[in-house]
């Protein structure tokens, strides 16, 4: 069952053609790692599919919503409608700062889902026991480490229970040592069956836990096989280059 | 025969002084509250329409504050004072049926005022809206909250928070700024203390005795304010929320890290 679909997908800034065309269906389950050298449109792949920038052409489909771009003048509603159905993680966590890790969670169930307080903080609760982060519930993301602030993060985005959750780069904005919590955290997820479509670095979590990896360079996706196949035997240079130059930069952490 | 220090000044003569002055505080207040109420209306409208870049407003609200700032209060008061009565007149004139005479003094006094503090209240408000951070509003969002319910969850309740300092100083302001109200004959604590002075020629002992007065009224205002600030902060500290959690200290950043970021390579971020 595609759970996402996307076709002929464009965006510019200004001149800079980022995304050229991108066509992609996602199915129930899919884990699909999104690698690619930087600035070559991850984060605004992830950013164009619920919205948050506005492609100029191409329709994006998730579950019964559709969106056919350009936007025009009431497609206000379905563009809420298909965000409501997704869910994202941010590299910068963007946890809401004047309210607690709790209230973080609670604010969607609340202002979007129309649930009482109640309701809504027996569900944000069992979210926040997720990610492991119960004693900090009272806590607000100021006085967290960033890692804790990414898991209230994740939990903020699970308790909307989205059929698809977009995760742009969430371990970039971490110190090394507290990568790892927030990688178990996800990969948890993963294993509870959420679908995902993942930006990151992390290129031995990528290969662990994707179902499929796609490779975008030059606003078009030129690799798209299981993480096996595109790391191993990747089809263009392209790919292999950008690789080995992760392999390199990567060495030095193997010395510390 | 030398004079003596009373002379020239009796404490008793300020002490005499304050009832009669005290009895005016509450036009001195009303005066300050109205025209906060204007400021704070017309200074919300200003930093919106400077905030969202309004076609039209926003341009015209940067000539308005220029306008207030480059010019005296007094010089406004009385541009209002005679302004706005003929104003009205031409509104007549169209057929209007305004009693010009029957509108009290203190309306153009509170609007002036109101006015000018609008300028800088407007200002305060501007800077705590943008201080809401951007990713947030794009968290809420991604969510599917929409606008509204954005601006009513996160933006006003946020900017409220930085705002609420520098509004605190233009509700002080505005009481300070009600005695030039007294230009414009309202007897407010100022002007009642011309009125008593004029009596007895003590001009010394009245402005000292006033100045005690906005004095003792702005320090129990910033008490006041700083209770309320202090109630709605967001504490400093993890532990006046929860004390008793145990947990409560933050993970360390380790060393390393720190000198990779500081020297940025083979950080994470470099790649981002
Ligand atoms: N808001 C924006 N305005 C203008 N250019 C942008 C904006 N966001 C991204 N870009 C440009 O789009 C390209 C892709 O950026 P991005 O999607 O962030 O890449 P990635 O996430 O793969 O590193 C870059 O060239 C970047 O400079
Ligand atoms: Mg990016």
């Amino acid at each position: 069952m595609a759970i996402l679909t996307i076709r002929n997908l464009h965006k510019k800034f200004k001149n800079n053609v980022v995304l050229d065309g991108i066509d992609l269906d996602v199915e129930k389950g899919d884990i699909i790692g999104i690698v690619g050298p930087s600035g070559t449109g991850k984060s605004t792949l992830l950013r164009s599919i619920n919205l948050l920038e506005k492609p100029e052409e191409g329709e994006i489909e998730v579950g019964d919503t559709k969106v056919s771009l350009p936007l025009k003048h009431g497609s206000k509603k379905s563009v809420t409608e298909l965000r409501r159905h997704t869910g994202m993680v941010f590299q910068r966590f963007c946890l809401f700062e004047h309210k607690t890790a709790l209230e973080n969670v609670m604010e969607g169930l609340i202002t979007v889902q129309g649930k009482n307080k109640k309701e809504a903080e027996e569900l944000a609760l069992k979210e926040i026991e997720n990610v492991g982060l119960l004693e900090w519930k009272n806590h607000y993301p100021r006085h967290m480490s960033g890692g804790q602030q990414q898991r209230v993060a994740i939990a903020r985005t699970l308790a909307m229970k989205p059929d698809i959750i977009f995760l742009d780069e969430p371990t970039s904005a971490l110190d090394p040592e507290l990568v790892s919590e927030v990688l178990n955290i996800i990969k948890k997820v993963a294993e509870q069956g959420y679908t995902m479509l993942l930006v990151s670095h992390e290129m031995d979590f990528i290969r662990k836990i994707s179902t499929r990896v796609i490779f975008l360079d030059g606003g078009k996706i030129i690799e798209d096989d299981t993480p096996v196949e595109v790391f191993e035997h990747p089809r263009t240079q392209r790919a292999r280059d950008f690789f080995h130059k992760m392999q390199i930069l990567r060495e030095p952490d193997y010395y510390l | 025969m030398l004079a003596s220090f009373s002379d020239y000044f009796s404490f008793k003569i300020v002490w005499s002084r304050m009832p009669d002055l005290i009895k005016k505080i509450p036009i001195t207040l009303e005066l300050a509250g109205l025209a906060f109420v204007v400021s704070l209306f017309v200074g919300l409208l200003i930093a919106v329409a400077r905030y969202k870049k309004i076609k039209v407003l926003d341009p015209l609200a940067t000539a308005f504050l220029s306008i207030v700032r480059g010019t005296p209060m007094l010089i406004q008061l009385y541009v209002a004072y005679y302004g706005i009565p003929a104003i009205l007149r031409i509104f007549n004139s169209w057929g209007a049926d305004i009693n010009v005479n029957l509108i009290p003094k203190i309306v153009y006094a509170f609007i002036s005022l109101g006015l000018y503090q609008s300028a800088f209240t407007s200002e305060t408000i501007r800077a705590a809206l943008e201080s809401v951070d951007n990713g947030e509003i794009e968290a809420a969002y991604a969510m599917g909250m929409t606008y509204g319910q954005i601006l009513k969850r996160i933006i006003i309740p946020e900017a409220l928070e930085n705002a609420l300092p520098g509004i605190d100083n233009s509700i002080i302001g505005l009481v300070k700024g009600t005695s030039l109200a007294s230009t414009c004959g309202i007897i407010e604590i100022t002007y009642q203390n011309q009125i008593l002075a004029g009596r007895d020629y003590r001009y010394l002992e009245g402005y000292v005795a006033l100045a005690i007065i906005y004095w003792v009224i702005t320090v129990i205002l910033e008490r006041v304010f700083k209770a309320v600030e202090k109630r709605t902060k967001i504490p400093e500290s993890p532990a006046e929320i929860s004390g008793k959690n145990s947990s409560g200290l933050k993970e360390k950043t380790s060393f390393i890290s720190k000198v990779r970021q500081r020297h940025g390579y083979f950080d994470h971020k470099e790649l981002a």
